[in-house]
C-alpha cells in the first residue's frame, strides 16, 4: 500500500523551495529565487501556498526602502518534509522489488 | 501551470537543493586578516618600541584593537545588509567568536586585577586556539585547524619564554592562525562561488 504524497510538496518548485530551506535558517527571497530558478511571479504564488499551510513562516520588512521577504521552514514544515521524504522511499523501494 | 513530477524527479530536486545550501559559508576571511595583522602589527610593534626603548608606554600601541573593534561592528553591519541567507553553521561560528571576545575580555579583567600579567600572553594564546581550530572543524576547513594547534603549542612554549619574547610567539600565532588560513580562506570562497 502507497502512503499518499503531500500535494503541496509534490510539485516542483514548492518541493525546490522546501528542500532549500530545510538546511538554512532563513533565506531572503532573492536567494530562493536565485537558487531555483524561478520566475518572480510563480515564486510568489507557490510562497503563498506554502505559508498558508503553515510550512513556512514569511517575513516582510523594508531594507533601504526595498521591500525585503525572509522566508523560514516551520516545525510543521519539517515535519511534512520528513513524511514526504518517507512516502517517497516506499515508492522507490516499490519501484524496485 | 504546475509540472507532474515522478518519485525519482522529486528526489533529484531534493537533493540539488539540499546541496546548493550545503557548505554555504559567508566570507569571513576579511576578519581573520584584519585582527590577525591588527595582533602582528600591534606585538610586533610593541616588541620593538621595549627592544629599543623607544616609548615610556608601549602597551599603549594595543589602543589599535578597539579601533579594530569599531571598525569591525561597521563592517558586520554592512555585511549584514547584503546577506542573502543565514546558515545555522554560520550562527554557530558567529556565537563561537562572540564568546570568545567575552571570555578575553573577563580574562584581561581577571588577570588585571590579580597583577599576574605574566601569564596573560599563554592565556590569550591558549584562547586563540579555541574558537581557531572550532571554526576549522565546523567548516572542515584544514588550515584553520592546524592553526589553532599551533596557538595551542605556542601556548605552552610562551610559559619557557621570557616575557619580552612572548610577543613574537603571539605575532607568529596569529600568522599561523589567522593571517595565512585568512588568505586561503579567501581564496577558497572565490573558488567555491565562481
Amino acid at each position: 500500500m502507497f502512503k499518499e504524497l503531500d500535494p503541496i510538496l509534490h510539485s516542483q518548485l514548492r518541493l525546490a523551495v522546501v528542500s532549500l530551506l530545510i538546511g538554512v535558517k532563513e533565506a531572503e527571497f532573492t536567494f530562493i529565487k536565485e537558487k531555483t530558478n524561478a520566475t518572480a511571479g510563480n515564486l510568489s504564488v507557490q510562497i503563498q501556498k506554502l505559508k498558508d499551510v503553515g510550512y513556512i513562516e514569511v517575513e516582510k520588512q523594508f531594507k533601504d526602502n526595498y521591500p525585503l521577504t525572509t522566508c523560514s521552514i516551520t516545525k510543521k514544515g519539517v515535519e511534512a518534509f520528513e513524511k514526504y521524504v518517507k512516502a517517497l522511499q516506499s515508492y522507490l523501494d516499490a519501484g524496485k522489488k | 501551470m504546475e509540472k507532474e513530477i515522478s518519485a525519482q524527479q522529486s528526489l533529484e530536486i531534493i537533493e540539488g537543493m539540499i546541496n546548493k545550501a550545503k557548505n554555504k559559508f559567508s566570507d569571513n576571511s576579511f576578519l581573520y586578516l584584519l585582527w590577525g595583522w591588527v595582533i602582528f602589527i600591534c606585538s610586533v610593534g610593541h616588541f620593538i618600541m621595549i627592544k629599543f626603548s623607544l616609548f615610556n608606554n608601549p602597551e599603549y600601541i594595543w589602543a589599535a584593537t578597539w579601533v579594530a573593534v569599531i571598525y569591525q561592528i561597521i563592517y558586520l553591519v554592512k555585511q549584514g545588509k547584503k546577506e542573502t541567507v543565514k546558515t545555522y553553521t554560520d550562527e554557530v561560528i558567529n556565537y563561537l567568536w562572540v564568546s570568545f571576545g567575552i571570555s578575553m575580555f573577563i580574562i584581561t579583567v581577571i588577570l588585571g586585577r590579580g597583577n599576574t600579567w605574566i601569564t596573560l600572553y599563554p592565556i590569550i594564546l591558549m584562547m586563540y586556539g579555541t574558537p581557531t581550530f572550532l571554526s576549522g572543524v565546523i567548516m572542515r576547513f584544514t588550515p584553520l585547524k592546524v592553526g589553532g594547534i599551533c596557538c595551542w603549542c605556542l601556548a605552552i612554549a610562551a610559559t619557557f619564554t621570557p616575557s619580552l619574547y612572548v610577543l613574537l610567539l603571539l605575532a607568529l600565532a596569529v600568522v599561523t592562525a589567522w593571517i595565512i588560513p585568512g588568505y586561503l580562506l579567501k581564496v577558497k570562497y572565490k573558488k567555491d562561488n565562481v
